[in-house]
């Protein structure tokens, strides 16, 4: 896939009200491969640290027996993030206030990784 | 559901009332049993099991309203007593008050994760939801597990499930410990706020943390078809309990 269809899935997830930004990481290292974000988020912070909190899941799964997680969802107070495995260690990665419409982004996102593996 | 039996057949020395009350109550001396019962509590008054015990003796004697007050009694005196929690919920169940019934055998899960006779009642409990409900209702995963642990990643209480040892829950908790470092951290530094909560979903399982205290969080693991709104609904209502048991505990 090129950068531009990976472009417009981000933008189209970053069109979603209260979403902050959407990124396309790589957990393996922890470096962003594609962008769609407000200025004020840093997506590279983003990307390090969803990757980290992706790897712990992982680690949890495999501890239990279960197979490799396909979402990871972190809340706080003031925002979600949200992440959501794409293609091989590609994941897809958003970031966003609490006043988005969680449930509509997490299907959002969800049809997004699943078109970035086909 | 049926009324439990007792949570354990050997009392402790001095405790011998106990087992001679249960002999009589299963022979339908329910007068009887309940005066013996009576007499050791005069002696052993904080004695969770003898309230217990009084409790399975009023409920036989259709007595709701005694068998109540006397398990809310045992769960003063121990707050994870596991048989006052299911005769509470064999009382809510046999009313029809199912939530509460599945409320009770939450926290008896808690304290015993791996009793089969509890994770089977919960199953029934569930199953009569199902039954009851109009529309298609996927239910919880009866194999499902909740689980404390503390900062450190060391189990306080609670298992993965039924099929999972407690070397796989404490392994579990050792790995749930760095998310929930790495949660505060993701929070922390993209100003998320204090975190409440992470949810992972997998082709196996659906999971949950939410922080208990400080210095401890639960998980709660459900199967991959629950939906998610029931494990974050299940896992407040957990969370809410387990604060409640650590405060106890400390």
């Amino acid at each position: 896939m090129t950068h531009t269809p990976w472009q417009q899935l981000l933008d189209s997830a970053t069109a979603v009200p209260g979403v902050r930004g959407a990124v396309l990481v790589s957990v393996d290292d922890g470096l962003v491969i594609a962008e769609s974000a407000m200025d004020h988020l840093a997506t590279a912070d983003v990307a390090a640290l969803a990757s980290a909190i992706v790897q712990r899941a992982c680690r949890v799964s495999a501890a239990a027996g279960h197979r490799t997680p396909h979402s990871v969802r972190v809340s706080g107070e003031a925002g979600t993030l949200m992440a959501f495995a794409a293609d091989g260690l590609l994941w897809l990665v958003a970031v966003a206030d609490p006043s988005a419409e969680l449930g509509r982004l997490r299907l959002l996102l969800g049809d997004l990784a699943a078109s970035l593996r086909g | 559901m049926t009324l439990p039996a007792p949570s354990s057949s050997t009392p402790p020395r001095g405790h011998a009332f106990l087992e001679l009350g249960e002999r009589l109550r299963r022979r339908g001396q329910l007068d009887a049993a309940a005066t013996v019962t009576a007499a050791g509590l005069v002696h052993y008054p904080d004695l969770a099991a003898a309230h217990d015990l009084l409790g399975r003796i009023r409920a036989d004697q259709h007595d709701d309203v005694a068998a109540t007050s006397a398990w809310n009694v045992a769960l003063e005196c121990d707050h994870g007593h596991v048989g006052a929690r299911k005769g509470l919920a064999f009382l809510a169940f046999r009313i029809g008050d199912i939530a509460a019934a599945e409320r009770h055998l939450e926290s008896a899960v808690l304290a015993a994760p791996h009793d089969p006779e509890i994770t089977s009642a919960l199953d029934r409990v569930r199953g009569s939801i199902a039954a009851s409900s109009t529309g298609p209702v996927l239910l919880d995963d009866p194999s499902g597990g909740i689980m404390v642990f503390d900062r450190d990643g060391m189990r306080l209480i609670g298992g993965v499930g039924p099929d999972a040892s407690d070397a796989v829950a404490d392994a579990v908790a050792a790995e749930c410990a760095a998310v929930v470092r790495e949660a505060a951290r993701t929070t922390r530094l993209l100003h998320l706020g204090t975190w409440h909560q992470v949810i992972v979903e997998g082709p196996d399982a659906r999971s949950a943390l939410f922080p208990v205290s400080d210095d401890a969080a639960l998980l709660l693991v459900r199967g991959a078809t629950t939906p998610v709104g029931r494990v974050v609904a299940a896992g407040h209502r957990a969370t809410a309990t387990a604060r409640e048991w650590l405060a106890r505990m400390t």
